[in-house]
């Protein structure tokens, strides 16, 4: 037999459990995890993480710049040299062309991407096949890069590629291939990389392009300005923080990734297209000068860092943070 | 008529600016697609057929191209002959290992880092994502000597780490943006409700869990995708298709049948994976910094 609720508050005990106003009282105890301080919880959520994270990039940081100071052959065996491999970097010309030829491809590489691609979001918004014309266009995108230098090797190739035939019948090329001679090998390596990553520079200046206020717009057209000037003082002005994160993004990815260049020319012909991390490929594992790699890899890093750095400002720009906002 | 209808005249100016748009998207259309036609096409070719090219100039000899009896032989000769079933595996076991390894320590830590308010803590996430940016070679070195030093070399377990360096610091900075939409509300609600903390976090898990899933597929793409890491360090006992397709560039009697089809049996499950994530592609490859 259940109490039941007669108008009394009275707790009451029945069977071991206990009642009040007939309702059953159930204890509760906060679980041991509950009870741990916020702060101790939370560190052991990221703690695995942050461990492995460690182990794999904070040790081989602190190894490169140890081994910087090392002379290592192939074998097991170094020599501890101080700062000689910096100052052999100093008077290393392969090393300044390196970063030279590095801050050239990016720029090519930029300039044609923005302008391209800028220019195909204005075309495709609000065009009536947008969505499945971008969805062809990022295609490109997803190939891995060294799939698509080897595609871009045989296209380019003087005797079977279709793109040196294309070239050469329109007068643009002679008989050598396009990263075959030192004027245009550059202009070769920037043309994959525009085939591959203008769709992402479009994509990006899209999403900036739905979120330029319309009232903005239609005012200005109110007005009377034209669709032209529309574009310079009203969308301009709204992608702008988007088109610096895509700028920031493409040039960190040009100094990441080295795939299309080594699949293509490898550096080569007369060295034109030797950037620096193709060079520190090649002295790291072509000669297996560690010791000499680790000091470029050090300065490559620490570049990248300074860019890094630059580029989470741009993340945390107020201009930015209205992409969060979404509308 | 609405205030959200545009007013557009058409004036010859607005016609002229329709038609160049027709044409350069039907330019830029066979620019995209030219390369990725040619790969597949050169895959069903003989040896023969893939070298043949019109005269220079003749472009009315264009044709040419279609000019060939299609053969699977180069699809057989890759898995039978050359072992591509192992490296086809290997790039499965190796990109996925990274990316749920990835995924789960990193979702953990995102949440923990997009709750838990400490001093350094943008220190602390500066130096997660600077991991993320720094240059594939200049990872690889060092990497490279400890690896040989632990014997990973060439081993599954290898590749997993050095793919789960830059699909670790991804995973957390992607994950953090997501959590961050996710009102604490909802966890307090789990908890008053008696549920443990961890409880609560499990209980956020199916809101994110689309944003995680797309995740998982874009570090498996990352990591299919690579080829440095996966030369040097799969080189060996871990080989993964890039590098293995690669190495199909000989000196002498480049197979270039054998390179095509391997080319689209690397590129055609990512493109379908990317497809498939297509909604959070924009935020996966900017590092959350735009969101469609």
């Amino acid at each position: 037999m259940v109490p039941t609720g007669s108008g009394s508050a009275r707790p009451t005990t029945h069977n071991g459990e206990h009642y009040v106003d007939g309702a059953r009282v159930i204890e509760y105890l906060p679980s041991s995890l509950n009870a741990l301080p916020s702060s101790r919880y939370y560190l052991w959520l990221m703690a695995p993480a942050l461990i492995l994270l460690a182990a794999i990039t904070l040790y081989p940081f602190f190894w490169l710049i140890w081994m910087s100071l090392q002379n290592v052959g192939a074998g097991p065996e170094t020599e501890f040299v101080g700062f000689k491999n910096y100052i052999r970097l100093w008077a290393d010309d392969k090393f300044w062309t390196g970063w030279v030829l590095l801050f050239k491809y990016s720029f090519f590489c930029l300039l044609f991407e923005i302008t391209i691609g800028v220019f195909l979001a204005v075309v495709l918004n609000g065009h009536r096949f947008e969505n499945i014309l971008i969805t062809i266009f990022l295609m490109p995108m997803m190939m891995a890069p060294a799939i698509a230098g080897l595609v871009w090797y045989y296209l380019f190739n003087s005797t079977f590629g279709w793109y040196h035939w294309l070239f050469q019948s329109l007068g643009i090329l002679g008989e050598t291939s396009i990263i075959g001679s030192t004027e245009t090998a550059m202009a070769g390596i920037v043309i994959v990389d525009i085939w591959q990553w203008t769709p992402l520079i479009t994509l990006i200046t899209l999403a900036g392009m739905k979120r330029v206020p319309r009232d903005q717009l239609e005012a200005n057209m109110v007005d009377g300005a034209s669709a032209v000037r529309n574009f310079i003082s009203i969308t301009l002005p709204n992608i702008y923080p988007f088109l610096l994160i895509a700028i920031m993004l493409r040039f960190m990815d040009n100094f990441r990734f080295i795939d299309v260049i080594m699949r293509l020319t490898g550096g080569g012909p007369a060295e034109v297209t030797k950037v620096l991390p193709v060079y520190l490929f090649d002295v790291s594992f072509v000669f297996f000068k560690l010791g000499r790699g680790s000091a470029i890899a050090l300065t490559l890093l620490i570049v990248t860092i300074i860019f890094g750095k630059l580029l989470v400002k741009v993340f945390e720009n107020p201009a930015s943070k209205r992409i969060d906002q979404g509308n | 008529m609405s205030s959200r209808d545009a007013v557009v005249y058409k004036t010859p100016l607005s016609r002229i600016w329709t038609i160049f748009t027709v044409i350069f998207i039907a330019f830029y259309l066979l620019w995209t697609l030219l390369p990725l036609v040619i790969m597949t096409f050169s895959s069903f070719k003989d040896l023969l057929a893939a070298f043949q090219l019109p005269p220079v100039g003749a472009f009315s000899e264009i044709g040419l191209f279609f000019n060939f009896t299609p053969t699977t032989k180069h699809y057989y000769n890759l898995f039978v002959n050359l072992g591509f079933t192992t490296y086809f595996l290997n790039s499965i076991i190796a990109a996925g290992g990274s990316a749920i390894i990835s995924v789960v320590l990193g979702s953990m830590c995102a949440y923990a880092l997009s709750r838990y308010e400490f001093r350094g803590k943008s220190d602390l996430f500066f130096w997660i994502i600077s991991t993320r940016m720094a240059p594939v070679v200049a990872v690889l070195v060092p990497l490279y000597a400890i690896f040989r030093g632990m014997d990973l070399i060439g081993t599954q377990a290898g590749l997993i780490l050095a793919f789960t360096t830059f699909n670790l610091p991804f995973a957390i900075w992607i994950l953090k943006g997501f959590f961050d939409n996710v009102p604490y509300a909802i966890e307090e609600a789990s908890m008053v409700d008696g549920s443990t903390r961890f409880q609560a976090f499990r209980a956020i898990l199916p809101l994110v869990a689309p944003g995680i899933g797309a995740f998982v597929i874009l570090c498996i793409l990352f990591a299919w995708n690579d080829f440095l890491f996966a030369s040097i360090i799969g080189s060996g006992g871990a080989k993964t298709l890039p590098p293995a397709t690669v190495e199909l560039v000989q000196p002498q009697n480049i197979q270039w049948g054998s390179i095509m089809a391997a080319g689209v049996i690397t590129t055609l499950p990512m493109m379908l994976l990317g497809l498939l994530i297509r909604r959070y592609l924009v935020t996966g490859l900017t590092m959350g910094a735009v969101r469609e």
